[in-house]
C-alpha cells in the first residue's frame, strides 16, 4: 500500500472544484484529479479521460459525477465507472482521506478495494 | 406480449446504444445486431484522430470485443436485404432469415455523391466508414494535392488531418463562411480564417465537372476557376438509407418516420440514429438530426420504448468538431431569429450565444470553451435567465450563471 500524501486542506477545494496532483506530485505514472463533489466529500481519479485526451479536473462538475469537457463522457466519481459514452473504459480511483481539516491522497489505492 | 427478441439492424452507435440500453434496462431476451462492418465502431474519429493514424481500429471500437459476449449480445456480420415487419424477419444478403419480436432499424447514411459529370469517377472518395478512411490515408503524403468538397464537419476536418500530412488541401464550399448556422455567424468566420492560417487553400464555389487524366483529377468550378488534385473527397452530407423500410411498406419521407418513442409505422419495428426522423402526433416532421449525440440519444430512447419504460429525456442538441488543433462545440440552436451575445478575449471571439426576447438561452457555441458549453447546455435545458453583460465578459465562468 502506497504511502499518503498530503495534498492541502479541504479549503483549498471549493465544492465543485477540483485540482489536479501531477505525476510527479504523486508518484504514480499519471496525473490524478482529486474532486470536491457536491456531497461534500472528495474523490480522487485519474485526470485524463479514458476516451481521448482530456483533463477531467476541468470537467463539469455535479452531484457525484464528472463529465469530461471535450466529448461529455460521464464518471462516477466515487466508483470511476462510466455513466455516459463515448469513454467506455472505467477510470482508476484513488483513495483520499479527510484527516481534521487535511487532504491525504493514496496514489494508486482503489477506493474499491482491489 | 412480452418481447423476447431483439434484432437491430444496423451496428453504428445508434444501434450499439440501443443494444447496450436494452441490457442495461434489464432486457435478457435474444439480442443481436447485424452490420456489414462487424465489431461496432465510433465514427467521428475517421475523420481526425483515426485518419491522422493516432488511434487504430481497436482505439474507436465503440466497445471492447469481449464486450458482446459478457452482455450476450450476438454480432452478426451482414447486410439486411429486406425485411418482413408482420412476420418479424430480416433476410441477410447470404440467404439466412432471422426473426424477432421487435426490430430496430439503425440503418444510417451514406454520404451524398456529387451529382456532376464526373462525381462518381472512380477515385473520387467519400468519408463514412473506416475503409474510406483508411483508402484516404493510404493516398495522403507530403506534397500530394487533396481537393475537399464541402466545408463542413469532415471537410472542415479532414482537410486540417491532411496537413498533418503535409498535403496541399484545397477546401472548396459554395458558402463563403461555413457552419454559420451551427455556430454563429463570429464563430463561423474565426473558425474558417483558421485555414488560411493553417496553409489550408478555402475556395467558395460549386464544382461543375471533375475529368480525369494523367495528370490526376481537375475540379472545373462555376467560377470558372480549375482545381487540379491528386485526390478528391466529397464531404457534402448524406442521405438517410430508407431502402429496407421502404420496400417494407413503413412511412418514409427523408428518412423512416418514428413517432417520439423511435417507433416506425409498424408497431414491431422502431427506427434510431441518423436515418429516423421524427413526425409528432401532429403530423409535423422534425429535421432529421445526424450528430454523434443524438444517434446515442435516440438508440437509449427507442430501448427504453421497445421494454415499455419511462422514456429518458434529452436535452438541448449538441455536437462537437476538431481541427486545427481547436476544439469546436454548439449547443441547442445558433440560427433564427433571437438576440447574438459574442464572447471576447484578447480581441478573438471565444464563445457565442443566442437569446430570445426574454432573454432565455435558445443556443450556444464556443471554440475550446468545454465548460462554457456545459454550462449553456444547463442554462437552455433549466430555463435559466442570464445578464447579457456577464454573458460577453470572459471574467465571468458561465458556470456560476448556470447555478
Amino acid at each position: 500500500m502506497s504511502e499518503a500524501i498530503n495534498i492541502g486542506t479541504i479549503n483549498d477545494i471549493d465544492e465543485g472544484e477540483a485540482r489536479v496532483i501531477t505525476a510527479e506530485e504523486n508518484g504514480t505514472d499519471a496525473d490524478i484529479a482529486v474532486f470536491h463533489a457536491e456531497d461534500g466529500n472528495f474523490y480522487a481519479l485519474d485526470d485524463t479521460c479514458t476516451h481521448e485526451t482530456a483533463s477531467l479536473a476541468d470537467g463539469w462538475i455535479e452531484g457525484t459525477e464528472v463529465e469530461c469537457p471535450v466529448h461529455s463522457a460521464k464518471f462516477c466519481l466515487k466508483s470511476g465507472s462510466v455513466l455516459c459514452m463515448p469513454a467506455t473504459l472505467a477510470a482508476r480511483t484513488h483513495k483520499i482521506e479527510v484527516s481534521g481539516e487535511d487532504l491525504l491522497l493514496y496514489p494508486s489505492v482503489s477506493v474499491l478495494g482491489a | 406480449m412480452s418481447v423476447e427478441s431483439v434484432l437491430i439492424i444496423g451496428g453504428g452507435l445508434s444501434g450499439f446504444t440501443a443494444a447496450k440500453e436494452l441490457r442495461a434496462r434489464g432486457f435478457a431476451g435474444t439480442l443481436s445486431i447485424i452490420d456489414p462492418e462487424g465489431l461496432p465502431y465510433d465514427r467521428p474519429p475517421l475523420s481526425k484522430d483515426y485518419l491522422a493514424g493516432s488511434q487504430d481500429a481497436a482505439g474507436i471500437a465503440l466497445v471492447p470485443e469481449d464486450w458482446y459476449a459478457e452482455n450476450n449480445v450476438t454480432l452478426i456480420t451482414g447486410t439486411a436485404t429486406a425485411l418482413d415487419p408482420d412476420a418479424g424477419t430480416v433476410t441477410l444478403d447470404d440467404g439466412s432469415v432471422l426473426a424477432a419480436d421487435r426490430l430496430v432499424l439503425a440503418t444510417g447514411g451514406r454520404a451524398r455523391r456529387l451529382s456532376i459529370p464526373g462525381g462518381d469517377l472512380p477515385g473520387v472518395l467519400e468519408l463514412r466508414t473506416k475503409q474510406d478512411a483508411d483508402t484516404l490515408r493510404s493516398l495522403l503524403g507530403p506534397g500530394v494535392h487533396l481537393a475537399i468538397v464541402g466545408a463542413g464537419l469532415i471537410g472542415a476536418e479532414t482537410a486540417s488531418s491532411a496537413r498533418g500530412f503535409g498535403a496541399e488541401v484545397t477546401l472548396i464550399d459554395p458558402v463563403q463562411i461555413p457552419l454559420v448556422p451551427a455556430i454563429g455567424e463570429v464563430l463561423a468566420t474565426r473558425l474558417h480564417a483558421m485555414h488560411a492560417e493553417h496553409q489550408v487553400r478555402t475556395l467558395t464555389g460549386i464544382p461543375e465537372e471533375i475529368t480525369q487524366d494523367a495528370e490526376g483529377y481537375r475540379l472545373r468550378l462555376s467560377t470558372g476557376e480549375t482545381v487540379a488534385a491528386d485526390v478528391v473527397l466529397v464531404g457534402i452530407g448524406i442521405t438517410a438509407a430508407t431502402e429496407l423500410a421502404e420496400a417494407a411498406g413503413l412511412d418514409t419521407d427523408n428518412g423512416v418516420l418514428v413517432d417520439q418513442r423511435g417507433a416506425t409505422s409498424h408497431p414491431r419495428v422502431f427506427a434510431v440514429g441518423d436515418s429516423a426522423r421524427t413526425r409528432l402526433a401532429d403530423g409535423t416532421l422534425l429535421r432529421r438530426a445526424e450528430h454523434w449525440e443524438h444517434a446515442m440519444n435516440a438508440g437509449s430512447t427507442a430501448a427504453a420504448a421497445i421494454l415499455d419504460q419511462e422514456l429518458p429525456v434529452h436535452g438541448a442538441s449538441w455536437f462537437w468538431s476538431d481541427r486545427h488543433g481547436v476544439h469546436v462545440e454548439g449547443v441547442g440552436a445558433m440560427h433564427g431569429e433571437g438576440e447574438h451575445v459574442v464572447r471576447m478575449l484578447d480581441g478573438v471571439p471565444i464563445a457565442a450565444f443566442r437569446l430570445d426576447s426574454e432573454g432565455l438561452m435558445l443556443g450556444a457555441a464556443a471554440i475550446d470553451g468545454g465548460l462554457t458549453v456545459r454550462a449553456a447546455r444547463r442554462i437552455i435545458d433549466r430555463n435559466i435567465k442570464v445578464d447579457v453583460l456577464a454573458l460577453a465578459d470572459p471574467a465571468t465562468p458561465l458556470k456560476k450563471l448556470a447555478r
